[in-house]
């Protein structure tokens, strides 16, 4: 893999919630046009790391960059160049997916016209019958296609997503770990958080792995293959050193 | 689009999609339609009846036959207290003052006929008027409506996705108050056509808007507060508890809490003691009744050295007359003392009362619709005061008329004699001295100055509102 400059960059990063400290020193990059899965289990600051950058939560030390936008002090222009995905994301149950994304684009001041539409929920893969349905009939996978189609039709270089397949099922698991291959190779970088080592192994180009608020290790995909799962399993579950 | 609109126009369409939010505007709109339809009927009927007695009051008086003029002073007279147009929205104090006074001579009554009262008796509660529902109700159903409105963002997970798109959280805040005010604004529409339809009945345009403002601050007030609750509190339940004990508590407790204040601190004679005392000063000011009262020796003495006679037959006025009419004015100082004691008294309670609206807006709202409206104590207090006067004036001119068409000698014998007794009447025509009584509420600056604490406390708490607000905006985050 060919390492370009990152997009993102977290140096010593300190935070704290509800006066508790959550991420203490937490340095990583990600580079430009990859898939970085930053790995861990319940509360290791994995969601406070991707809050951080969207400048919902602010520093208590350290610094994070993307696209050279400082998070604290440049959070517009941070939120123009980001799409966030959240996790379990559910939009607005009584809208339909058009509805939706209408609302959603209209607010970003993204404007994007019907045929973009229907051609990201194509890639998305969500059924034309159902887009005009509203979205509290839909599954959790359809909703998360509906979340994914708007990251997409934003059309920003960097998208952060929070436990994406989180309750999927693994043919959904499967066509998202594909999209989320295909936006990386149209150059996007694209930040995941997940506690799914196999989804990881699958679809990052670089793993860093989180525990309690600790940078504990980082795992790079070998040159046209990808980053060994029995490897990163045992760091995550503690069994081994990375 | 600006943004906050698109979020405001947002809200609606989930507002229109609510069964919950369809099905309680619908039933507080039937019920807001009904009760101000009932109002509005009740107050013309109650207006028109009203205006009605007085005409029949008077042409009655009018109609009398030749009669002794202390036997009119005691036939008496009723002066009727027409509400006022607002009190279409808000009928005030009309139910539980009185609407009516019988003046006579010797004596001020209070106020009668009213509607409370009655009702009471029959085991029943007062009226439910629109500004009933304003002041009390609608709080709630905005609650109903509002408490989640940007809680619901942050619960179905969208408040991330929002923030993120670039929205600010002042942008999102603006637009959730904004579609809360347009609700409220929706709400407001009867409000504002009862106070238009007293424009036609004499209602000046200031206090007629004027009064509509105060509602729609009032609601303001309260979607301020709940649009902040919404962005500050993490539960769907925390938030509807805190509101509902921020309702219970400034709209139930702390008036009852300011009742018990005032009345404790600012305490009324009852009315035994009050009338034990006034009847010991008003013996001292002798009995109209009895020209020989010890209490107009020096009257008679001073009568009978500025005629230059010996006794009171000589004398080219009615000694009796003279007598009543002295007595009269004398007694009425004494009635109108007490009068502005217990009036001055009241008016330091209602005050005191008011005052608390600065802990509650519910009663600034209260006092501030009543003095608007032209239905609070201070108007039914200068009804008081004009009533007395129309009795006052009356009751001495009657005198008057005893006092230079009447013979001394008729007026002691007409007992005794037939013939002195049929030249003691008087010719119906003295019956004019009664003049006509239309009781009309202050002019619109009295009003509005009269409001204008009132309104200046809910300012005051909007305000602090919307500080509080952008404060919250600043620090909103999913």
């Amino acid at each position: 893999m060919t390492i370009a400059a990152p997009a993102i960059v977290v140096d010593d990063l300190h935070v704290s919630r509800a006066g508790s400290p959550v991420l203490h020193g937490v340095s990583f990059e990600v580079p430009a046009g990859s898939v970085y899965a930053l790995l861990g289990g319940n509360g290791a600051g994995k969601s406070t790391t991707l809050l951080t950058l969207l400048g919902f939560l602010q520093p208590s030390g350290g610094s994070a960059r993307v696209l050279e936008h400082n998070v604290a002090a440049d959070t517009a222009a941070v939120r123009q160049s980001v799409a966030y995905l959240p996790e379990a994301a559910t939009l607005y149950p009584h809208l339909s997916a058009y509805e939706n994304l209408d609302y959603f684009l209209d607010l970003a001041g993204a404007g994007v016209d019907q045929g973009a539409v229907d051609a990201t929920l194509d890639r998305v893969a969500l059924q034309a019958e159902a887009r005009g349905r509203r979205m509290e009939t839909y599954s959790k996978g359809m909703r998360q296609k509906v979340a994914i189609a708007l990251a997409l039709l934003r059309d920003t270089p960097v998208l952060l997503l929070d436990e994406p397949t989180s309750g999927l099922d693994p043919v959904a698991i499967d066509e998202f770990n594909a999209l989320v291959r295909s936006l990386s190779d149209e150059g996007r970088t694209v930040l995941m958080v997940t506690h799914d080592v196999y989804g990881a192994c699958q679809v990052a180009d670089r793993i860093g792995l989180l525990r309690r608020g600790r940078m504990v290790g980082t795992f790079d995909a070998p040159e046209g293959a990808r980053i060994d799962t029995e490897t990163v399993h045992s760091a995550f579950t503690g069994r081994s050193a990375a | 689009m600006n943004a906050a609109i698109r979020i405001a126009r947002e809200e609606w369409r989930q507002w229109r999609r609510s069964r919950l939010a369809v099905a309680a505007l619908t039933i507080f709109g039937v019920l807001l339609i009904v009760t101000s339809v009932l109002t509005a009927g009740d107050m013309l009927d109650a207006r028109q009846d009203r205006l009605h007695q007085q005409a029949h009051a008077e042409a009655t008086f009018l109609d009398q036959p030749a009669r002794h003029p202390h036997r009119m002073v005691h036939y008496g007279h009723y002066v009727f207290r027409a509400p006022a147009p607002l009190a279409v929205f808000d009928p005030g104090v009309d139910a539980v003052t009185g609407q009516s006074v019988f003046l006579e001579g010797h004596r001020q009554n209070g106020a009668m006929f009213a509607d409370a009262r009655a009702q009471a008796r029959a085991g029943g509660f007062g009226d439910l008027s629109p500004a009933a529902l304003y002041h009390l109700f609608l709080p709630l159903l905005l609650i109903a409506i509002g408490h989640a409105v940007i809680l619901r963002e942050r619960e179905a997970r969208t408040l991330g996705p929002l923030l993120s798109q670039g929205v600010t959280g002042r942008q999102l805040y603006a637009g959730k108050s904004l579609a809360l005010l347009a609700m409220i604004g929706l709400l407001s529409v009867p409000a504002l056509i009862a106070s238009l339809s007293a424009i036609p009945m004499g209602e000046p345009v200031s206090t007629a808007l004027g009064l509509y403002a105060g509602q729609l601050l009032y609601l303001c007030v309260w979607g301020a507060l709940i649009v902040l609750v919404s962005a500050i509190v993490r539960s769907r339940g925390v938030a509807l508890g805190l509101l509902l004990l921020v309702w219970f508590v400034t709209a139930l407790i702390i008036p009852r809490i300011g009742v018990t204040a005032v009345g404790t601190s600012l305490p009324a004679d009852g009315k035994i003691v009050s009338d034990m005392r006034m009847k010991e000063d008003i013996r001292k000011a002798g009995d109209g009744h009895n020209a020989a009262d010890p209490a107009f020796a020096q009257l008679r003495a001073n009568m009978l050295a500025e005629y230059g006679v010996d006794t009171v037959e000589e004398l080219p006025v009615n000694f009796r007359g003279v007598v009543a009419s002295t007595a009269e004015a004398r007694l009425t100082d004494t009635l109108n003392d007490y009068a502005e004691q217990r009036m001055a008294r009241e008016r330091a309670q209602s005050d005191g009362l008011s005052a608390f609206g600065w802990l509650s807006p519910y009663i600034a709202v209260g006092a501030a619709s009543r003095a608007l409206a032209g239905t609070d104590l201070a108007t039914h207090h200068r009804f008081l005061r004009e009533a007395e006067g129309v009795r006052f004036d009356f009751v001495q001119g009657l005198n008057a008329v005893h006092a230079e068409q009447l013979a001394y000698s008729d007026d002691i014998n007409r007992s005794s004699d037939p013939q002195a007794e049929r030249r003691t009447r008087v010719d119906p025509k003295n019956w004019k001295v009664l003049r006509d009584f239309r009781f009309t509420p202050d002019t619109a600056d009295v009003r509005i100055a009269r409001a204008a604490d009132s309104l200046l406390a809910l300012t005051v708490w909007l305000f602090a509102l919307i500080g509080l607000g952008l404060w919250a905006a600043r620090r909103m985050s999913p």
